[in-house]
């Protein structure tokens, strides 16, 4: 029996060693003390985006209005809001609430977080454009202004996000956006969608299950009272009118981006070859970068080669090596078909005209 | 102009570049790689001059073949059931004849130790606890790995691994997977901590993340000695000896498809609930066939690998045994701890159709998998009376007549072994590559979860269906 | 994984380059740093083996060197260190590898850097080789995979490539060893200024010259000297995070401090020669 105790103690006092050890690695009151103040920052900037939707909408804010958009108590409130106004980013009148030119700069940053985390997850994670908004909205509190910059630069100063919508600069300049609802466009005149709205977002998931979004080529082939008919180059849309004002869409522009006159690589058959001509510019990112590296440059020639069981990936031959690639890949390369007649003993690749 | 430039500081640089940055328009990257790959094409156009017209031929042959649409599949599959035909078939003698002069030898020098009078609990702690499960490391592992590793590393030195690769990538697709987690699989077959370093070349970290997570149910080479052993000693004994070595081969190979069924069922899942998202870029260069050399093969072969695993067993199994004797023969109210802790474990392990010395040996083969079947089996020699093990045969009696084994053992055995947590190293590869307690413990728990599962579900079909 | 093991085989197992010595992972002491670039599948592991001894795990698939691999050699009285770095198609995507690959050439300051390419298929390989060039003018090319070439009846002049690259382009054949001995000689020659190198530098393409040149100029003024200035003037139009980094920190214009190291090495050693 006695044994037992000294184990018993044992295994006490080696618990209490490892529990000290791990309070010292973890630091769990660090650890809490960082959680709240994130929070703190992110219940801050939810306001201050709050107030600056509804300056744009040219609504007043009011308290109700901002616990609605927050999910605050009425009691947790306005202590928040005598916090934000001590700090000089708001102001109150009355029931009304308004930004203070510091708080508007604030709200810019955070949209212009928000929107490049939306551009850098689309461009080089490739997360589909009905999960970005998710995603950026947790973000978005996290990034410092100096990785912002950072991302800035390296995604290339992108204006618009994946959705369209303007990226203000790290001034607070926002471009306006100039487009027309794809209700108001006039038929058959090629336009490109500019702006897809992400709100409500019933609506937005019909438009991502449509896989419509800003770059592509689209013209109107009919319109109806409850429906419109829109044809991308590939597969015809029917969309109902409150869909269809949610996206927005300017005059395409010449050349490269009409979708229509173009061969892809992956509508080449097995054994055909072709020259690279360019690449979508919706390839974007890590992706187009992919590309662009493995040599499938303008005036390249490129041969399909191998297609396994399942017809996919499909392996090309470009520039004396032989590159498997998938279809998602293979669309974003605009080619130009036939195969050159005694061009065997000339290496692919090598030729341009 | 010069003093201008003096006083510029580093933050006016970067704001000119970003201005000049944004007045290009993006396209930068595309004129850039466009003019070196211009560049490119001159300078190779003068240097590279073509002798003949036929070139690329054989090789392209061989790729018709092996990624075919109707043949590449059946290929693959035959390729993998061969090599695991030729090692199983291989390895049996050695393996016997190994066992039999590593056993010999413990005999004998038991018999000196006792004719020395040195006491019975060194001469059981060294030869008993430590030798014996060496000699069980040795004869039961290293046949097989110096039959397997050669005949895996020729496919790798072939090229054969891309095509693979390619082969598979719809499914992986499919998945939302990367297609270059075949690759890291096939970098799991030797080793997972390896695996999950080689999910460095996926670029997506969301897809790396699942390459990671799923590396472990493909079985390494820790864990290939055990699917041989249970393969032989149960799956081939149901046949007649013509075919024995044959239905062992599909056995290994159906877990190991099992294993790639489970990766492909995983990220999968992974992919529609805590990974979310699309397939990223996926490119994958198919080299040319190359000769493999010889002594290139027998070297990364054998002592890269074989020589490696082995070691690692020896020195993780030599203190286990030590640790399992002593527990073995240390009472307490007259069973020994090692029964008392088998106990414990007992109803977990009957439930999952196995029992609880097996589970035991699983949580002391944590450190390295290669010795769960040694701690079995000394496990099972030291609580139980000590006989002297001969080969497969005697192996197969221990199991079945003393121990209750059946069919179901041995197959939820493989599917354990398949589906568990990832060895130690594996563990801490895992965190060193994530630095995230989070995905680690996922990464750990996850398959065990499954191995549990999947156990408990044919057990109790099995029991159900009334075979047991 | 990299198991590297020292390797107990001294010269006579290696009767193509007789002066060589494998210094395996033995790397106390060392004169010179010498970087290992090049596509991946291109033998590259396979030279880093036949130079130092070590047997580091090579597959004929791409990607197996994820992660940065060293050893040393000794040539001529000379110990060089040998960093075999990730394989990439490209210095410019930014993934993990070629980030790797990249800082290394940057930042590591080697003396000299060994290109592998693929004889098979050079348009893609010399497309590395330029970006290379870019960095750093202590260069040499190392056409691997001659006898794939001969086989599938490709003739590569080495001596064009050498005269259109501007630094030293040398045939082998890295599985059995030959022409690894001319290729330590050109990077002993460039190492030590017997060969000057004036790297091929294809001019910015017209649309992009005017920013280029701006920026070129830029960047001359914060850190004069710098030889690669070209390129920090590319990376910097293309917001590269780890330049943009280096330009703010003042850490590029250490690196043109430290460009001037290796000739004072140089002088040292002479010096110490000559006292003997």
């Amino acid at each position: 029996m006695e044994n037992g105790w000294i184990w018993l103690w044992f295994v006490l006092a080696l618990g209490g060693l490892l529990a000290l050890r791990l309070w010292a690695r973890l630091r769990p009151l660090a650890r809490w003390r960082r959680w709240r103040a994130l929070r703190e920052r992110a219940l801050f900037e939810d306001a201050l985006k709050h107030l600056l939707t509804c300056e744009h909408s040219s609504r007043d804010a009011t308290v109700e209005s901002l616990a609605g958009s927050l999910g605050l108590s009425q009691k947790r409130l306005p202590r928040l809001i005598a916090r934000m106004e001590a700090a000089g980013l708001l102001r109150s009148h009355g029931a009304a609430l308004h930004l203070s030119s510091e708080g508007k700069q604030w709200a810019l940053r955070v949209v212009r977080a928000h929107r490049l985390w939306e551009r850098y997850l689309a461009d080089e994670a490739g997360l589909p454009i009905g999960e970005l908004h998710h995603a950026a909205e947790r973000a978005e509190h996290r990034l410092t202004p100096e990785e912002l910059d950072a991302l800035d630069a390296h995604l290339g100063h992108p204006l618009r996000d994946p959705h369209g919508d303007p990226i203000p600069t790290a001034a607070g300049a926002v471009a306006p956006l100039e487009a027309l609802p794809l209700t108001d466009w006039p038929l058959d005149q090629p336009a490109q969608i500019v702006h897809v709205e992400d709100e409500p977002e019933v609506i937005f998931k019909e438009i991502v299950a449509e896989r419509l979004h800003p770059g592509m080529s689209v013209r109107i082939l009919e319109r109806m009272p409850e429906y419109l008919t829109i044809y991308d180059g590939q597969a015809e849309h029917r969309l109902t009118p409150v869909v269809a004002a949610n996206i927005h869409v300017a005059k395409a522009p010449e050349g490269p981006s009409q979708p229509e006159e173009r061969i892809r690589l992956a509508d080449l058959a097995d054994g055909e070859e072709a020259e690279v001509v360019a690449l979508d510019p919706d390839c974007r990112g890590f992706s187009r970068r992919r590309l662009l590296d493995l040599g499938l440059t303008p005036g390249a020639r490129v041969r399909v080669e191998l297609s396994p069981a399942f017809g996919e990936p499909r392996a090309i031959r470009v520039r004396g090596t032989l590159i498997a690639l998938r279809r998602e890949q293979a669309v974003h390369v605009c080619v130009r078909s036939g195969s050159r007649s005694g061009g065997k003993t000339q290496k692919p690749g090598v030729s341009r005209q | 102009m010069s003093d201008r430039v003096q006083t510029l500081t580093p933050q006016d640089v970067l704001a000119r570049a970003d201005e000049l940055q944004r007045q290009l328009g993006g396209r930068f990257r595309d004129k850039i790689v466009e003019s070196l790959y211009h560049e490119a094409e001159h300078i190779a156009r003068r240097a590279v001059h073509h002798r003949t017209d036929r070139h690329w031929d054989l090789d392209q042959r061989i790729d018709r073949l092996v990624t075919s649409p109707i043949f590449g599949m059946p290929l693959m599959l035959l390729v993998l059931a061969a090599i695991f035909w030729v090692t199983i078939a291989g390895a049996n003698y050695p393996s016997e004849l190994l066992a039999t002069g590593l056993f010999w030898f413990e005999a004998r020098a038991v018999e000196l130790f006792n004719a020395w009078g040195v006491p019975w609990w060194v001469t059981g702690f060294l030869w008993h606890g430590v030798y014996r499960s060496l000699a069980w490391v040795f004869s039961v592992m290293l046949p097989p790995m110096a039959i397997f590793f050669p005949l895996f590393t020729i496919l790798e030195d072939l090229g054969y691994l891309p095509r693979v690769a390619f082969n598979l990538d719809w499914l992986f697709q499919k998945s939302g997977a990367h297609g270059k987690q075949a690759l890291t699989m096939a970098m799991g077959f030797g080793c997972n901590a390896a695996g999950v370093i080689a999910t460095r070349t996926i670029d997506s970290p969301r897809e790396r993340l699942i390459a990671i997570l799923t590396n472990n149910f493909v079985p390494c080479n820790g864990r290939f000695p055990t699917l041989i052993m249970l393969a032989t000693i149960f799956v081939a004994a149901a046949f007649p000896p013509a075919f024995a070595s044959l239905a062992a081969a599909g056995a290994v190979v159906a877990v190991v498809l099992l294993g790639v069924l489970f990766t492909l069922l995983v990220s999968w899942g992974l992919s529609r609930t805590i990974l979310k998202g699309e397939a990223s870029a996926f490119t994958l260069e198919l080299p040319p066939y190359r000769r493999p050399s010889v002594m290139r093969i027998l070297y990364t072969s054998l002592i890269d690998r074989t020589l490696f695993v082995l070691w690692r067993a020896i020195i993780v199994a030599a203190p286990a045994g030590a640790v399992i004797w002593i527990l073995a023969n240390i009472s307490v109210g007259g069973t020994s701890l090692a029964q008392h802790t088998a106990d414990l474990l007992n109803p977990q392990g009957v439930a999952i159709g196995l029992d609880g010395v097996i589970l035991l040996a699983f949580v002391i083969a944590i450190p390295a998998n290669e010795i769960v079947v040694p701690t079995i089996l000394m496990m099972y020699l030291g609580t139980g009376m000590m006989i002297e093990l001969e080969g497969f045969e005697q192996l197969r009696a221990l199991l079945v007549d003393q121990h209750g084994w059946t069919l179901l053992t041995a197959v939820n055995l493989m599917l354990f072994s398949l589906l568990h947590n990832p060895c130690g190293t594996t563990i801490w590869t895992i965190w060193k590559e994530t630095r995230s307690r989070k995905w680690t413990l996922v990464g750990a728990l996850m398959p065990l979860g499954i191995g549990f599962l999947v156990t408990f579900l044919t057990a109790t079909a099995v029991h159900a269906i009334g075979w047991i | 994984m990299k198991r590297v093991q020292p390797a107990m085989s001294a010269c006579e197992t290696c009767p193509a380059h007789t002066r060589l010595a494998q210094m395996g992972i033995d790397l106390a002491k060392y004169d010179r740093v010498v970087a290992l670039a090049g596509n991946p599948n291109t033998g590259k592991s396979t030279v880093f083996n036949a130079l130092t001894g070590l047997k580091q795990h090579t597959g004929n698939w791409p990607g197996k060197t994820v992660t940065r691999a060293e050893g040393g050699f000794e040539w001529g009285g000379i110990r060089y260190k040998l960093v075999d770095l990730p394989g990439t198609y490209s210095l410019l995507s930014a993934s993990q590898d070629e980030e790797i690959a990249r800082n290394f050439l940057l930042f590591g300051q080697p003396d000299c850097t060994i290109v592998v390419v693929d004889a098979t298929a050079l348009e893609r390989n010399l497309n590395l080789v330029l970006q290379v060039l870019e960095i750093t003018d202590k260069a040499v090319v190392c056409v691997n995979l001659m006898d794939e070439a001969r086989r599938k009846g490709l003739e590569v002049d080495v001596r064009s490539l050498s005269r259109d690259l501007g630094v030293p382009a040398v045939p082998t054949v890295a599985r059995t060893g030959e022409g690894l001995g001319d290729l330590i000689r050109a990077l002993a020659d460039v190492i030590e200024g017997e060969v000057r190198t004036s790297p091929r530098r294809p001019p910015p393409p017209p649309e992009v010259r005017h920013a280029v040149e701006e920026l070129l100029h830029l960047a001359n003024g914060l850190a004069p000297s710098l030889p690669n200035a070209r390129w920090v003037a590319y990376r910097l139009l293309e917001g590269d995070h780890r330049v943009r980094q280096a330009l703010l920190s003042g850490e590029l214009a250490q690196l043109v401090d430290a460009q001037a190291a290796p000739s004072r090495r140089a002088s040292r050693k002479i010096a110490l020669e000559g006292a003997q």
